[in-house]
Formats: C-alpha cells, structure tokens, sequence
C-alpha cells in the first residue's frame, strides 16, 4: 500500500509522519543532565499525578456519610479493589494489612495510564520502564518481606524451590527456574508487560491518526480520502481499546502484585 | 548485474521474530482463558479462584510473548 | 536498547511520586473512606438495632393487648354464665313461688268445697230428714206426731245410711 501512496502522490508529504520509539525517548527540557531532569512523560506523569491527588484529596475531603454520584463512584473504586482483588485473592484476615498498597498501584497505574488517551498529554504516563519497574520492585520486595517475615527465609525459600508432590530429579530442573521465577521473572514480567502494552497501545493508535491527518490533510490526491475515513475508524476504534488496555493492565498488575504476596504465606486454606 | 534478485523483503527482520514470538503465547492464551471459562461454567462457585489462577498461569504465558517483544527491540 | 534501560532522572522521579502516592493513600484517602465507611456501617447497624427494639416493642404491647383480650374474653364468659346462673335461678324461684301459690289456691279451693260440700251436707241431711219425716208422716198418719219418737227414727235412719256407704 505503502508502494501505491508513493506513486501516486508525487507533490508534498510523500509518507504519513509514523510514530517511532523515539517518542518514548523524549530529551530533557529542563534540569537537563542532572538527577532531576523532565522530560515530556516525567511531565505528564507530574502533571497526572498533581491531578489525581487533587481530585482524590478533595473527595476525601468532602466526603460526606450519604455519598453523592461522584463520591459513590470514588468508594465503589475503593470497594472494587478491596473485595474483588486483594479480599478475593487473599481472604480478609490477611488481606487487610495489604489494601492501601494495592489500591494505590491500582488507582496509581489506572490513572498514568488512562493518560495514553486523553487529548494533549497522548502519552501513557507509565509508559517508561521505569515507572512499572519501580512499582514491580515494591511487590518484589512486599513478597520477599511477606514470605520471610511468615515462614522465616530458610522455610520460604525451600516451600519456593522445592514445591512438594514432585519427584526428587525433576528438582534439578525446577529449582533453578524457580529460582529465576523469584528472582527475576516475576517483577520484570509485571514490569515488561504494563510497558509493553503501553508502548505498542500508543504506537499503533499514533499510527492511526497520523495516517488519518496524512490521508484526509496533507496528502494532494484526494482521491486517497477514503483511506483516511478508514483509518479514522481504526482510530477510533484503537481509542476505545485502548481505554479497555489501560483499565486491566491496572487490574492485572494489581491482581498478580496480590497473588505474588499471596504465594508467600504458607497454604492456610 | 550477477545475482538477480526475484522477490524483496524489506523492513525489520525482528518484528518478523517477533510476530513468530507471539503465536506460541496466542494460542496458549486462547487455550488457558477459554479453560478457565469453561470450567466456571461448569463450577460458578469457583469462579473467583479460577479467574486468580488463569492470571497467574498468563503471567507465566505471557513472559514467552514479552520476551519476543523486549528482544526485539534490544537486538537492534 | 535504550528502551529498556532506566535513566537515573527517571528513576528518581518514578520513586518520588511513588512516594508521594502511596503516602497520600497511606496516610490520608483509606483512613478517611474507611472512617465513613465504618461510621455508615455503624449507623446502619444502629438503624438496626433501633428497628429490632420497635419490632420488640411492638411484639410487647401486642401480647400484652392479647393477654387483656383474652382476659377480657374469660371475664365477659364468666358474667355472662354468672348471668345466665342468675337468670336460671330467678326463674326457677319464680316457679317455685307460683307453684306454690298455685298450690295454696288450689289448697283453698279444696278447703273451701270441702266445707261447702259439708254445709250441702248438713242441710241436705236437715232437709232429707224433713222431707222424708213428712213423706212418712203423710204415709202413716198421724202416728208420729210425737217429736222424740220422729227425731230418733231419723238419726237410726241416717246412721244406717251411713253405714251402708262405709261398707
């Protein structure tokens, strides 16, 4: 198709300009070269999160007995999380002491990421590896704390390599992995996946639209709108999901950051 | 001109990888939630502790296609 | 390559609104939800409790309103069966006293006919004695004119009568 674009339109921009990954590479603009440097997503996540506590701060403030319609969606958020995540997967003995984290990576994350499509910040506010890296790191630790802190390291560390009902050889297999499951795969597959869905979520609707502008503006054949119809329906489309991506990588960071720490106590029930 | 070239592949080689990386964890996604789905049909009183398990299990799917994804642009 | 390499900017401020974040939540939007969420939950369960004491309340009055009811119900069974005693005996007091008026009149009436039927008696026995005294004069003269002789003819007479009747 790419071919038949550039055949026909001789004069003016010859290609849609397409998102790279250079978009997720933003320079510093200000406090360049020093720890405290921004750049655009640090911005947006700046501005997300000024944002989120506001509002957040501000119901709370407010919050009355008899919720109105804003209040009632903020505290079935609140319930959402507490009972359908940490209390499901964790039961409510132990899970009380583990709410607050989960709601803040859950509403945290929810937020950056929603960021991906609102109009005029355009980019996922986690969309860097840092930010699920440093998310993924707390449950690393929640869960080597959780597991050490209840069966002690050594009884941790042997339920955690040497799961019982396995017949003993297949141990030399299974522990190194296991090993690497703890160590590494865990936290950068939490990490990896929340980047990885941000990163292709904003590329292909980038895409899109790019070549919606390219097709309906830019290009001098109009004979190649309806292409840009298309796209545009695409667009739309990509916007949507993309709002359904945001809302569950948030649940699945928080369902499994759960599950991860869950795995750490010893089978009670 | 000696070698005569009949067909030309252009672009990345390692989105190609890619794409090759992701059928493994696609069809072992489709398998573990159309399980899981199948087995809160059968149990609905499970549900909840299927739904945790199938996200656990894509968790440990998931690493193969993540993995694709991440080597794919390091390997430049 | 750099992709997936941290900065150390963007580590720093990845930990920083971390930080931030979860001691907002930490410290200050669960503790205030929860509050609200306990204190609805208290004033529902004290709804509850409050709608639990009416319901006793009213399951109180309600037997006590039934015991006088039926308290009610066995009083008002006793009048009237006190009454219906009542009416019984007045009636049969009424009885007895009309029996026995009616016993005494018809005792009356007796006492009377008996001396009635005595005096009819006594003058009948005047008159037959006369009647017959003539009826024998007449048939033998005048033989008995002597009054002893006449009286004690009939006083034979009668005593003979009389016998005749007792036997």
């Amino acid at each position: 198709m790419i071919d038949a674009v550039h055949s026909l339109t001789l004069a003016g921009a010859t290609q849609p300009e397409y998102p790279s990954v250079d978009d997720f590479l933003p320079d510093p603009f200000v406090f360049a070269n020093t720890p405290f440097a921004i750049n655009r997503i640090i911005l947006v996540r700046i501005i997300a999160t000024i944002i989120m506590l506001l509002v957040l701060g501000i119901t709370a403030k407010k919050a009355k007995l008899i919720p109105g319609r804003w209040q009632g969606a903020v505290e079935w958020l609140i319930e959402f999380v507490r009972d359908s995540i940490v209390y499901q997967v964790m039961g409510e003995e132990r899970g009380r002491r583990y709410v607050p984290m989960i709601t803040t990576v859950f509403c945290t994350l929810l937020v950056f990421n929603l960021c991906g499509i609102i109009p005029g910040m355009n980019i996922a506010a986690s969309a860097t590896i840092t930010l699920p890296l440093v998310f993924a790191m707390w449950c690393f630790f929640q869960y080597w704390i959780a597991g050490i802190r209840e069966k002690g390291l050594g009884h941790f560390l042997r339920d955690e390599l040497f799961p019982k009902g396995v017949p003993w050889p297949i141990y030399i297999l299974l522990s190194p992995i296991q090993l690497l499951e703890l160590l590494i795969i865990r936290p950068f597959s939490l990490t990896i996946r929340l980047f990885a869905n941000m990163v292709s979520g904003h590329l292909i609707l980038a895409l899109c639209l790019s070549a919606t502008q390219f097709f309906l503006i830019d290009v001098e054949n109009k004979l190649l709108a309806p292409y840009g119809v298309v796209t545009f329906a695409a667009g739309m489309f990509m916007f949507l999901f993309e709002a359904l991506v945001a809302c569950l990588q948030a649940y699945i960071f928080a369902i499994l950051t759960t599950a991860y720490i869950n795995m750490s106590y010893p089978e009670a029930d | 001109m000696d070698i005569v070239t009949l067909a030309e592949v252009a672009g990345n080689l390692n989105v190609v990888g890619y794409g090759l990386a992701a059928i493994g964890p696609g069809v072992g996604l489709g398998i573990l939630i159309g399980k899981t789905i199948e087995s809160t049909a059968r149990q609905p009183e499970l549900g909840g502790r299927l739904q945790t398990l199938m996200f656990l299990g894509l968790a440990f799917v998931e690493v193969l296609a993540l993995l694709g994804f991440a080597l794919a642009f390091v390997l430049k | 390559m750099e992709l997936f390499l941290p900065k150390s900017y963007d580590i720093v401020w990845s930990l920083i609104i971390l930080v931030i974040v979860a001691a907002f939540f930490y410290k200050f939007f669960l503790p205030k939800f929860q509050a609200i969420f306990d204190e609805r939950a208290a004033k529902i369960e004290g709804g509850i409790a409050k709608a639990e004491q009416a319901q006793k309340d009213a399951n109180e009055a309600k037997e006590k309103y039934e015991a006088q009811l039926s308290n009610a119900r066995v009083e008002a069974a006793k009048i009237r069966d006190d009454a219906r005693a009542e009416a019984s005996h007045i009636i049969a007091d009424a009885r007895s006293r009309a029996e026995t008026e009616a016993a005494q009149v018809t005792a009356n009436a007796q006492r009377s006919i008996e001396s009635q039927q005595q005096q009819a008696l006594v003058s009948l026995k005047g008159e037959v004695g006369v009647i017959a005294t003539a009826l024998a004069g007449k048939i033998l003269g005048a033989k008995l004119q002597d009054g002893d002789v006449q009286s004690s003819m009939i006083d034979s007479l009668i005593n003979d009568l009389d016998k005749d009747k007792a036997e």
